[in-house]
């Protein structure tokens, strides 16, 4: 490129300036909250809340299964939105911990079945798939404005944003499921909260990184 | 005189908001910045190219610096990824060459002119760094890379074809 090429060209890059605003990451999270919130409105009419919620006396196991959920499902969805800003040296781990948290349901779920404790699973396998295929279409609305936010953005790291993509959808999705499952034992929970979870991270990892290439 | 971080975090914030004057300056610091961060990476007839690519995205995605953070590895980062996608680019060809069994001179120039770093070529095993160094950088066939270095051909064509694809895997994850 010859001097002169080199000033036409910064030139025109020049002349093209126009005002922007720059990405806050908090916006990127805040439309996947706003759409699981909704969700979560959606339930009771469309399958019903949860009876220790309406008497105003919800489950220890609901509190518990929700915490870890939205905890989850919005420290992943931060992680993912701040990727849309590209960095060196700055890889957000705060989901790692989450997900360590999260996994003690499922391993949970492993000891209770080894020890015999995991009673009348395959009679609620219809629920099962119930909280899954609830759980995966709430994570493909969660994702959408994500995946938006991350496409005006620049991330470079385009396969771990859309694991956390799908993590954070499933998570949220399974969080707004939560409301209506009446279900308190930790087999149920480890099986099909987990298969919840696992399956919207395998399928956002896996389709995201297409959707948000530059 | 090199601009710092400072100065060039202070410019990009004026240039996000409009201020061409700033922005004229900016694009200036980066392009020198890049040239002298490509410089040590690939082949000196690539750098101008590569470079341009990369002011094109400051430029296409200026909104995604953000305020809060420093500036340079947010360049840094963009400067490794458009590298990386370079390489990939770079690395589908050399694979489809291969694989229609066309002898490789062509590509072999340009694909190892920018993986033709000894650095990178330690990372691998010597029967795989040989073969890309034979037919990638000094051009020879695959048969007569075959004769010098005592592999079968279908043996060099597979050396090579793991061979970029693990310096591919390497530069990611670095």
């Amino acid at each position: 490129m010859s001097m002169k090429n080199d000033d036409f060209f910064l030139a025109s890059l020049v002349d093209d300036l126009s005002p922007v605003r720059p990405l806050n990451a908090r916006q990127g999270l805040l439309w996947p909250l706003a759409v699981a919130f909704v969700a979560i409105i959606a339930i009771m009419p469309l399958i019903g809340a949860r009876a220790d919620l309406i008497a105003g006396t919800p489950h220890p196991m609901f509190l518990l299964r929700s915490g870890i959920l939205l905890l989850l499902g919005v420290v992943s969805a931060g992680a993912a939105a701040s990727l849309a800003s590209p960095s060196v040296g700055n890889v957000p781990s705060a989901w790692k911990m989450a997900l360590a948290a999260a996994c003690t349901f499922p391993i949970s779920a492993l000891v209770v079945s080894l020890t015999g404790g995991a009673i009348g699973l395959t009679e609620r396998i219809s629920d099962g798939l119930s909280c899954l295929s609830w759980s995966i279409c709430v994570a493909a609305m969660i994702s959408v404005p994500l995946v938006l936010f991350l496409r005006s953005g620049a991330p470079v790291q385009t396969n771990r944003a859309g694991l956390l993509v799908g993590l954070s959808g499933g998570a949220l999705g399974a969080f707004t499921f939560n409301f209506h499952c009446p279900y308190n034992d930790i087999a149920y929970i480890g099986l099909w909260y987990s298969l919840a979870v696992g399956a919207c991270a395998v399928v956002g990892r896996l389709v995201v990184p297409h959707l948000i290439k530059w | 005189m090199i601009a710092g971080e400072d100065i060039l975090r202070s410019l990009m914030i004026r240039s996000q908001s409009g201020d061409k004057q700033a922005y004229a300056v900016l694009l200036g610091e980066c392009q020198s910045w890049l040239k002298r961060y490509y410089r040590a990476k690939i082949a000196p007839d690539s750098i101008d190219d590569l470079v341009q690519e990369v002011l094109i995205s400051l430029h296409r995605k200026r909104a995604s610096y953000d305020i809060s953070r420093p500036f340079l590895p947010w360049l840094a980062a963009i400067a490794r990824f458009r590298w990386i996608d370079r390489l990939r680019q770079d690395y589908r060809s050399a694979a489809q060459s291969l694989s229609e069994d066309i002898p490789v001179d062509d590509h072999g120039h340009s694909v190892a002119a920018r993986l033709g770093l000894d650095g990178l070529l330690a990372h691998l095993p010597r029967a795989q760094a040989e073969a890309i160094r034979l037919a990638k950088i000094e051009g020879y066939s695959i048969s007569e890379t075959g004769a010098r270095t005592g592999q079968s051909d279908a043996s060099v064509k597979v050396n090579i074809h793991r061979g970029l694809k693990k310096l591919a895997a390497t530069l990611e994850s670095e």
